[in-house]
């Protein structure tokens, strides 16, 4: 072929150029255009191999970026280093075609291994330039067999070399446009949290964007055509709302667009977002670009926190080291009556009981050391100025902005609990009280039934007795409080111990009347000595005889008394030992006659007849001006 | 000195509700030789007595009087200079300080103790 006649040898290489530059104007390709490039020089000049050269980043080195005739391991891999002494370097120095037209007799340069292995010996380099002589590389031609370049030649490669630079340009922004276009298209549309919409000058949708539809619901065709309103809710259509906003952002630059907007299944999502105004090229208003992120369930969170901050029935509030307020929630400014700003710094104080302000200053002072705070004040109620007893807690918390340290706490009322806990010490002393007051009854009783019978048998009987009734009687005053004590419980719980049962000769008459139970105690034990000698000696007795208690209440200066009536009647008359009556009755006698008047002021008789015993007991039911304590 | 001893002769006034335990105070004081004022079972019952009682060498006074409080009693006496002690079932700790000075005897009461407190 190189012998070819030289005029066809001119007009193929106008077709080449020719064929080259269709090729280059249809392809974006631009590994494709490279390769078809080296295809037709090749083809061109007879050789079947040709390569572009390109220079890497840094110009330190040369890739085969393209190339026909060549093993598969060279093209888009070798790389040859950019050496002074290389053939390629000098080229792309010198700017002009290089020519070595038989490698073993070329002294200038070295050649690279790879060429040599396919068995080049003769090449040429022609360099490639951009637009603005920027260097970009090589394009290369081989031969296996020593050739002559000739004029025709190189002039042909000089040209199609530069037509090549131009067209690599061109490929390069395309590529770079391609590759921006791609990053817009990429941002926009996998961009789902963000909803992206445009409407026209009417504010219809002409543009849904993939985010849009994440968002509200509609697919593109669905939404395109629409107005934007069919996103707003009825309450802000009905407000103008849509309207609002597209007109602002005429006149602002931009809108905010942040509310409640409605999906297609129309449930609803906050959006917080903007709207733009749209112009086209000459300036003219087209539409408007609505931009906004879906963050309902930030702010449903949000809203969430804010609700248990406002209602739980704590008292929160945020400060700084040394109990300076920066914040308090609005139960504390319900409850105390502060505005924010006077709750702020110390202000807080303010509502704290003057008694408890040192303590909860010292408290503070020595938060930051301890690591925590803990103690209970006073908090004045502004509902009606009391006092309520709170206890505060706060922990300390690094702030992640400001670097200082910020207090966190809450203040709880503990009012009730404290009431508690007092009013059950008052009942523990009481209980103490009750307690060891019953044990010098019971040491008083047993020196006073020896003192009757010595140290006998009978004492023992009397003692055990005396004892199991102050011992029922404590059962039924631990139940007081639950349950009222009545003078018939009281009376039966006696009779029932005796064994007597309300029947034929027990009768017992009266209204329901609730003993007290400091009263509780004495009457108990009056009773049964009343019931143990109608027992012994009396109605109950084997002999026979009827028994009958009456009472009644009744209102004397202010206060209720009780009158209680014992009657026992039909009794058999004593035997010889009367003695023993007196001797059983005599305790009973001093319980009823002196006892119940010196306790209770009770007027008191007490009758031994015969055939009848008659008792009446008349005592203050209510404890009238003896309280010194007021009402209340 | 054994309690007949320091008692005898000393006028002293009982303040107690419950008469089985006023009673058997009564009756051991009156058994060491001591005359006893009442017994009270009331605050207002014991001033009257304070009231009437020209010379009191001593007084032993229950705190708890069916839910009134003997601390008017305590003054009243205090204010003539008469020594006094508590005899109660109260805890020592739920009086109040003004009158955490004044001796106290636990129920139940050991008149020999009351004694020494008083007089000793």
């Amino acid at each position: 072929m190189p012998n070819d006649d030289p005029a066809d040898v001119l007009l193929r290489q106008q077709k080449v150029l020719a064929d080259f530059g269709s090729v280059a104007l249809q392809s974006e390709d631009l590994d494709a255009v490279l390769h078809e490039a080296c295809r037709l020089v090749g083809e061109a000049l007879g050789t079947e191999r040709a390569k572009v050269l390109e220079i890497e980043t840094g110009a330190q080195s040369l890739l085969v970026r393209a190339g026909v005739g060549w093993a598969p391991d060279v093209v888009g891999r070798v790389r040859l280093p950019m050496d002074e002494h290389s053939s390629e370097t000098y080229a792309i120095k010198a700017g002009e075609p290089v020519i070595t037209q038989d490698i073993r007799t070329e002294t200038r340069f070295g050649l690279p291994a790879f060429l040599t292995d396919a068995g080049v010996v003769a090449l040429v380099n022609v360099p490639i330039f951009l637009p603005g002589q920027r260097a970009y590389g090589l394009l290369q031609v081989d031969d296996t067999v020593p050739r002559d370049f000739d004029q025709h030649d190189i002039e042909f490669l000089r040209t199609y070399a530069m037509i090549l630079g131009p067209v690599i340009d061109r490929l390069h922004k395309v590529a770079a446009l391609r590759d921006s276009e791609e990053r817009f298209r990429l941002t926009v549309e996998t961009a789902t949290d963000y909803a992206i919409l445009i409407t026209d000058n009417e504010d219809r949708i002409t543009d849904w964007l993939p985010g849009a539809e994440a968002v509200f619901g509609w697919s593109a065709p669905e939404a395109i055509g629409q107005p934007g309103a069919i996103l707003f809710t009825p309450e802000d259509r009905k407000a103008g709302q849509p309207e609002w906003e597209t007109e602002t952002a005429r006149r602002e630059g931009h809108a905010p667009n942040v509310r409640w907007h409605l999906r297609q299944d129309g449930a609803r999502v906050f959006i917080e977002g903007s709207v733009w105004p749209l112009h086209d090229g000459q300036g003219a208003p087209r539409g408007f670009l609505k931009i906004g992120q879906d963050v309902t369930e930030r702010r449903e969170a949000d809203e969430r926190l804010r609700t248990l901050m406002q209602n739980i029935p704590q008292l929160i509030w945020r400060a700084r080291d040394g109990g300076d307020w920066t914040w308090a929630s609005p139960q504390w400014l319900d409850f105390t009556g502060q505005s924010q700003e006077q709750s702020l710094g110390q202000g807080w104080l303010d509502v704290v009981h003057p008694d408890d302000r040192a303590r909860a200053r010292e408290a503070w002072s020595e938060a930051r050391e301890r690591g925590s705070l803990d103690l209970e004040y006073r908090v004045r109620r502004a509902s009606d100025g009391a006092w309520l007893w709170h206890q505060t807690r706060a922990h300390p918390m690094l702030d992640s902005g400001a670097g200082h340290v910020e207090w966190l706490g809450t203040t709880n009322e503990v009012h009730v609990l404290k009431e508690l806990q007092e009013r059950q010490a008052v009942m523990v002393n009481e209980l103490q009280h009750r307690t060891r007051n019953l044990i010098g009854v019971v040491s008083s009783i047993a020196t006073q039934t020896m003192a009757h019978t010595g140290p006998t048998d009978a004492f023992r009987e009397e003692f055990h007795h005396r004892l199991a009734a102050l011992s029922r009687v404590q059962g039924l005053l631990s139940r007081a409080e639950q349950e009222p004590i009545t003078l018939r419980a009281l009376l039966r719980l006696e009779l029932d111990a005796m064994g007597a049962i309300t029947g034929d000769r027990v009768r017992l008459d009266g209204p329901t009347v609730h003993i007290r139970p400091t009263m509780v105690q004495i009457l108990a034990l009056v009773l049964h000595e009343l019931a143990t000698n109608a027992r012994k000696y009396g109605a109950l007795s084997d002999g026979g005889g009827r028994l009958g208690v009456d009472w009644q209440v009744r209102q004397e200066n202010g206060g209720r008394w009780l009158l209680i009536d014992w009657r026992e009647e039909d009794v058999l008359p004593p035997a010889e030992d009367a003695t023993t009556t007196q001797h059983g009755g005599g305790y009973g006698r001093r319980l009823i006659e002196r006892a119940l008047p010196f306790t209770f002021d009770a007027r008191t008789t007490y009758l031994v007849e015969p055939t009848e015993i008659h008792c009446t007991i008349d005592l203050p039911l209510d404890r009238a001006g003896q309280d010194g304590r007021p009402a209340g | 000195m054994n309690p007949a001893q320091i008692l005898a002769g000393r006028r002293i006034l009982l303040v107690e509700d419950d008469f089985i335990i006023a009673d058997d105070f009564a009756a051991t004081f009156v058994a060491a030789g001591a005359e006893v004022v009442g017994p009270a079972a009331t605050p207002g019952k014991a001033l009257e007595l304070i009231e009437r009682t020209e010379r009191l060498d001593g007084a032993v006074l229950d705190i708890n009087l069916q839910g009134d409080l003997v601390y008017a009693v305590v003054d009243a006496l205090q204010a003539r200079g008469v020594p006094v002690i508590f005899a109660s079932g109260y805890d020592r700790a739920a009086i109040p300080e003004r009158y955490a000075d004044i001796p106290f005897c636990e129920k139940p009461v050991d008149p020999a103790r009351c004694a020494k407190h008083l007089f000793g």
